[in-house]
């Protein structure tokens, strides 16, 4: 009998429980779109911060003071320390390893560059890595000042390098380099040059453009005689000391200069969570159990401190600027979303308590008939309660499908275009949380129209009605 | 018979059904609430985004023709050009040799200025303004140091004698320098400033514009923004703008529909009513105006409270997340007042119209 009446009112009165099942949907929508938006805010707007570049930066720890004015190296340190380019895979095995977004390691060495030299001054060798070089041939040695006319300074670096599953290298973490051509690549086998990027002020000095070709000779390996040609591929802008630069393969720098695997310095993308009070203490110490809650959270400081455990002799720093400031961002956009998800919330509950208050009050008379009939006022109540709970419950659950369907699309619009493949935004988590939402909402605002109806004479009702 | 006035039917209609009129009036309420809270939030978003990105520092960078000194009045000009809001530090740079014989670079500034201008340096102590031998050591530059507390400097043959007050940390360039006031680095090195860094706040549209001035003002300056910068700001504040609005738009929209469920299903419950003045004589029109008036009245209460609840809440909200206030802002009210009159009319009319192929005499029998 019970689940007749219910059929019965939902199969009837379709209209009714229409208007009180569109509140609820779009109440549910809305909330779920908001919730799965504040979720996942973070990450995205992570990945826009990541236009400012790393956040974390790991050089040697036993490196000479840098002498650095407005990003140019004044007085570039000869020898100094180094890291290994083969340590940085035991990144991959650090405790926070999967929020390491992005890595660009460098080296970086003074050379002296000119245009093309005279090709019949060199004969090419190739090397034990059979690649080719021009060596100059000492019977027609020219004086070294007429060779080296423009100091230059030669960085390797990673172009799109296979890190793991992940893409990276200098260009993913510099987003504002600005480049005319393309990224140099790794020649496989005997090349005669080697491709190169130079900045934009460089390219002015030696009045260079894409496609052409200039050598640059390396002081340790001057002696030997071996100097090298780069072919131009791209002319970057970045806006900072970056632009006087010659920018190459980091292999091949590495080559170059006779320091296989060795690096001067790694930058380093990672998803961090804002730092916090606790972020800031000295995980040493602490008391192991509190250390093991520090170690285990994503702070950049924590993430700093793994690093430098993985790696030997790395001293790892949060890049102060950037992370500080990224945290500021992050934290106040994610604050607003969260504010305005509640704001939302509290807005679909009223809006859904009132279509229920209404929906109920509207059916005063049947309360009255089923009352006047010998049905008792519980089993009244807990008829309306279970229609308002099926409802809730249907409702909700489509809410939900659409509220995910729309984060998706609104995430997908606005964040289009940063590499970022739209994902699904389908968050098994908020499902229950919304239909129990739905159902808390729509059982609370149909409570007070219930018992004002039950309270009423039936006979009262009736006759108001007639 | 009592002559009915209108404005007594409406009273008595609202106040005779006093649980309907409350219901109504709360639906009215909550959605002009949110549409005033969310478009109060929404006109104050950008500035208070670009206040955030302050705390990155510098965006652009001016610099002396050449790496010759700057001008003696170069900060103040270009503090003047830039306007009252940009904040700007005057450094200058020196190559010196510590008394353990490594090359450091030593720079002089106002650290009152360094102080607002960046923020993200992680300062033991900021010495005091008046202190002239005091100098801030960056962390890998204390490395270097013999003694922390009497720094032996020494460039081109001058020797000054600085103390520690503090360890600089930023994970940058900083940590390999030591920063001391601009006045005892100049009296020391006779080195003047060679670069401004000017924080100018707003998007690119408005960096641009000042730069373009800048430029204008000072042809022998070099003048760059630090792109960086300058393109994630609007970027990040544009993408969270189009998310904002998406999420305005949202709200408001359920809302409304939600409250228009509501409205109109207290409008149609009347039918009763509305067959007995038909049968009474009104007509359509007249009915219609009726229905109208009563929902426009709890509209336009709805707006009253609403905007008061809801320039509360946007208060709340933004002292919470940007501890800032955000204050009323009126501009919003009549957006906020159309969309609830809009709701209004349109629950009014739609069971109106829905109501008006009904014969009275069928109604008023029950069928």
């Amino acid at each position: 009998m019970f689940f007749r009446l219910l059929m019965e009112s939902f199969r009837r009165q379709r209209r009714r429980k229409m208007l009180a099942g569109i509140a609820i949907l779009l109440g549910t929508t809305a909330v779920t779109a908001m919730l799965a938006l504040a979720t996942t805010i973070g990450d995205r707007i992570h990945k826009e911060l990541a236009v400012y570049g790393a956040n974390i930066v790991v050089y040697p720890k036993a490196d000479l003071l840098a002498v650095k004015v407005g990003g140019v190296d004044v007085k570039p340190a000869s020898g100094g320390a180094y890291l290994k380019e083969s340590d940085l895979e035991k990144l991959k095995t650090i405790f926070w390893a999967n929020n390491i977004t992005g890595i660009s390691p460098e080296l970086d060495w003074k050379g002296n560059a000119s245009r093309q030299a005279d090709p019949e001054l060199f004969s090419p060798i190739k090397d034990l890595a059979g690649k080719a070089h021009f060596v100059l041939d000492k019977n027609h040695l020219p004086s070294p000042e007429a060779l080296a006319t423009t100091p230059a300074l030669v960085k390797g670096l990673w172009f799109d390098h296979s890190f793991g599953g992940l893409r990276t290298g200098a260009p993913q973490l510099h987003p504002w380099w600005h480049l005319r051509g393309s990224w140099p690549v790794m020649s496989k086998g005997i090349a005669e040059t080697t491709e190169a990027v130079i900045g934009e002020k460089f390219a002015d000095k030696l009045s260079l453009k894409v496609g052409d070709t200039f050598t640059v000779m390396t002081p340790s390996l001057y002696k030997a005689s071996l100097s090298n040609t780069f072919s131009v591929t791209g002319i970057v802008s970045t806006g900072d000391g970056t632009d006087d630069l010659v920018l190459i393969p980091l292999q091949y720098a590495q080559f170059l200069v006779g320091r296989e695997d060795t690096v001067s310095r790694v930058d380093i993308s990672a998803r961090t969570k804002p730092e916090d009070a606790f972020a800031r203490v000295d995980p040493d110490s602490l008391p192991p159990k509190q250390r093991e809650i520090w170690y285990c959270r994503p702070y950049a400081n924590s993430i700093a401190y793994q690093i430098r455990e993985a790696i030997p002799g790395a001293q790892a720093e949060q890049v102060r600027r950037v992370e500080q400031s990224e945290g500021n961002v992050l934290k106040r956009i994610s604050g607003l979303m969260w504010l305005i998800s509640a704001a939302a919330l509290l807005a679909a509950g009223f809006a859904v308590s009132a279509a229920m208050a209404t929906a109920i009050l509207e059916r005063r008379g049947e309360i009255g008939l089923m009352r006047s009939l010998g049905a008792s006022k519980g089993s009244i109540a807990l008829l309306f309660y279970a229609e308002a709970g099926l409802l809730a419950l249907i409702a909700g659950t489509l809410g939900y499908l659409l509220g995910s369907g729309l984060a998706a699309w609104l995430g997908a619009r606005i964040f289009a275009g940063d590499g970022g493949v739209a994902e699904s935004v389908l968050i098994p988590v908020l499902l229950p949380v919304v239909v129990a939402l739905a159902l808390i909402v729509a059982i609370a605002g149909s409570t007070p129209s219930i018992r004002t109806a039950l309270r009423m004479e039936p006979s009262a009702i009736l006759r108001a009605d007639a | 018979m009592v002559n009915l006035s209108l404005f007594g039917m409406l009273r008595r209609s609202l106040v005779h059904r006093r649980a309907r009129s409350v219901s109504a009036l709360v639906a009215m309420t909550v959605s002009a609430g949110v549409a005033t809270a969310l478009l109060t939030l929404y006109a104050d978003l950008d500035a208070k985004l670009h206040k955030e990105f302050r705390s990155f520092g510098a965006n652009v960078v001016v610099t002396g023709p050449a790496s010759a000194p700057l001008r003696p009045d170069a900060l103040a000009r270009v503090q003047e050009a830039a306007g009252p809001d940009a904040v700007a530090a005057e450094f200058a740079y020196a190559v010196a040799t510590t008394d353990t014989g490594t090359p450091v670079v030593v720079a002089g500034t106002d650290f009152a200025a360094v102080k607002r201008l960046d923020s993200w340096w992680q300062v033991d102590a900021w010495p005091e303004a008046s202190a002239m031998d005091v100098a801030l050591l960056g962390q890998r530059a204390a490395q270097f140091v013999g003694n922390e507390h009497a720094v032996a400097l020494t460039y081109a043959g001058h020797t000054a004698t600085v103390n520690g007050a503090g360890r600089i940390k930023t994970g940058g360039d900083e940590d390999s320098r030591i920063y001391m006031p601009l006045a005892a680095f100049t009296r020391w090195t006779g080195v003047g400033p060679s670069v401004i860094e000017l924080q100018v706040p707003g998007g690119a549209a408005k960096v641009e514009a000042t730069m373009t001035r800048l430029r204008q003002d000072f042809p022998e300056m070099q003048i760059q923004p630090v792109r960086q910068l300058v393109e994630g700001e609007s970027k990040i504040v544009d993408r969270t703008h189009a998310l904002m609005y998406g999420a305005v738009i949202l709200i408001a929209l359920t809302v409304a529909v939600s409250v228009l469920a509501t409205l109109s299903a207290s409008v149609l419950e009347r039918r009763r009513d509305f067959a007995l003045m038909k049968a009474l004589g009104g007509s359509q029109v007249q009915l219609m105006g009726m229905f109208l008036m009563e929902t426009l009245v709890l509209a336009l209460a709805g707006v009253a409270v609403g905007f008061v609840v809801g320039s509360a809440a946007a208060w709340a909200i933004s002292e919470g997340n940007f501890h800032t206030a955000t204050l009323p802002h009126l501009s919003v009210l009549p957006l906020v007042l159309l969309l609830n009159v809009v709701i209004a009319a349109m629950a009014a009319l739609f069971p109106a119209r829905v109501l008006r192929g009904l014969q009275p005499a069928a109604l008023l029998k029950g069928e």
